[in-house]
């Protein structure tokens, strides 16, 4: 799959929702566990070597499964391979929870829900569409018919 | 740069919703040349958020592109062949070069760049906000004109009403992780109560109630029925996460909802 990496690697240096230096280990066995700086930038986590500008990795963010690893760590895989995880390593139990709660907002999949859910619940109680102000109450991102699960 | 392509195709695959699809005709690829030329290859197009993927065709099995559609906009422009639709995504950061991208027809040109206009992660996420504050203003106003209309009847689901709906979504802290529904008691109330606005789990709570003795058909007791009326199977999963959002974040978009108010 062609992709431009430059693209992703500007998207990199956007303001990052959550960005800090953790203990990484990647799925494959024997790995071994390395420092490395955490970015957190839309539904995207970047990875980078923590003296180097441009990461040395991304991982797209949605339909990602987040687990806890004990001691304070999470375990980062995707669904169509739940066993194969990308490890991290917190220096706290805050820090922990803080990176799950951010990673499990941080999916354009988990904010549509957001949306229809509000949406629905704001024209039920008041009897209007709050999007219609905004004109795109027709948009195809915003439709209930869209959520599938 | 690494990249978790497998996941990001399987992604692209999956029946999670596509915001737009169509045939659109590109120039970029593999052997082509920097500066566009020709007619340009022909291939099926789908919109999913923030990521644009491209395939062989409607029934192709892998994409053959991917383009992420943050920190660009949106343009007509000219096609290297006459009388094309043609539009192009041009990004801020240097180096980048635009996508070159054409359209069947004046409708889906159009169609096309509003979609791929607003597909940004960013903009999704304002809107988001958007709602969850008007939602914010919508139960406070709503509570409070039941509360005034409430004669005073003794009865406990009032009190916890309010604090149902204040509790829900501006304080994140005061929505316990673990929690027992162990009576009505004041505080042990309104924290469950808060807890299962945020849940949307209304059976447990919603049992206690009216095994205290409150009446099933009291009006205060239609505040409930928003939430039961959305306790369906295919929102579990949006409930969930919204109940871990607001463990985490409510505090903080509380804040900014006050502050863009202000």
């Amino acid at each position: 799959m062609r992709y431009n990496e430059k693209e992703l690697q500007a998207l990199s240096r956007q303001p990052a929702e959550l960005a800090a230096e953790l203990g990484m280990r990647g799925p494959k066995k024997g790995s071994v566990v390395k420092r490395r700086l955490v970015k957190l930038v839309v539904n995207f986590l970047f990875y980078f070597r923590t003296d180097e500008a441009e990461p040395v990795g991304a991982l797209l963010l949605e339909r990602c499964i987040v687990a806890r690893e004990e001691p304070s760590g999470f375990s980062i895989s995707f669904m169509e391979d739940p066993e194969r995880k990308y490890y991290f390593k917190c220096c706290s139990e805050e820090q922990c929870q803080e990176w799950m709660e951010a990673l499990h907002q941080a999916s354009y999949e988990f904010m549509r829900r957001s949306l229809i859910f509000y949406r629905n619940e704001i024209q039920k109680m008041t009897g209007k569409d709050p999007l219609e102000q905004f004109g795109i109450s027709e948009e195809a991102r915003f439709q209930l018919s869209s959520l599938k699960e | 740069m690494k990249l978790n392509e497998r996941s990001v195709a399987h992604y692209a695959l999956s029946d999670s919703p596509a915001d737009h699809t169509g045939f659109l005709r590109t120039w970029g690829g593999p052997g082509t040349p920097p500066t566009p030329s020709g007619t340009g290859r022909r291939c099926w197009f789908v919109l999913k958020g923030n990521l644009l993927f491209s395939f062989e065709s409607r029934e192709g099995r892998a994409p053959l592109s991917l383009v992420v559609l943050e920190g660009c906009t949106v343009e007509l422009a000219e096609a290297p062949a006459p009388e094309e639709f043609a539009f192009a995504i041009c990004f801020d950061a240097p180096g980048v070069r635009p996508h070159l991208l054409a359209a069947d027809g004046p409708v889906a040109q159009e169609a096309w760049v509003k979609a791929l206009s607003r597909a940004s992660f960013g903009y999704m996420r304002l809107v988001v906000r958007e709602l969850e504050s008007q939602l914010q203003e919508a139960r406070r106003s709503l509570a409070l004109q039941r509360h005034s209309s409430c004669k005073a009847v003794a009865n406990r689901c009032k009190p916890q009403a309010l604090d149902y709906w204040s509790l829900g979504l501006e304080n994140g802290h005061s929505l316990p992780r673990d929690y027992s529904p162990v009576g009505l008691g004041e505080e042990g109330g309104s924290r469950w109560a808060g807890r299962a606005l945020a849940e949307g789990v209304l059976q447990g709570p919603a049992n206690l109630l009216l095994g205290s003795g409150q009446s099933p058909v009291s009006p205060e007791t239609s505040c409930f029925s928003t939430l039961h009326e959305w306790y369906g199977q295919e929102i579990v999963a949006l409930r969930r996460r919204w109940q871990q959002r607001t463990q985490g974040s409510q505090a903080e978009y509380g804040e900014q909802a006050e502050q863009d108010r202000s």
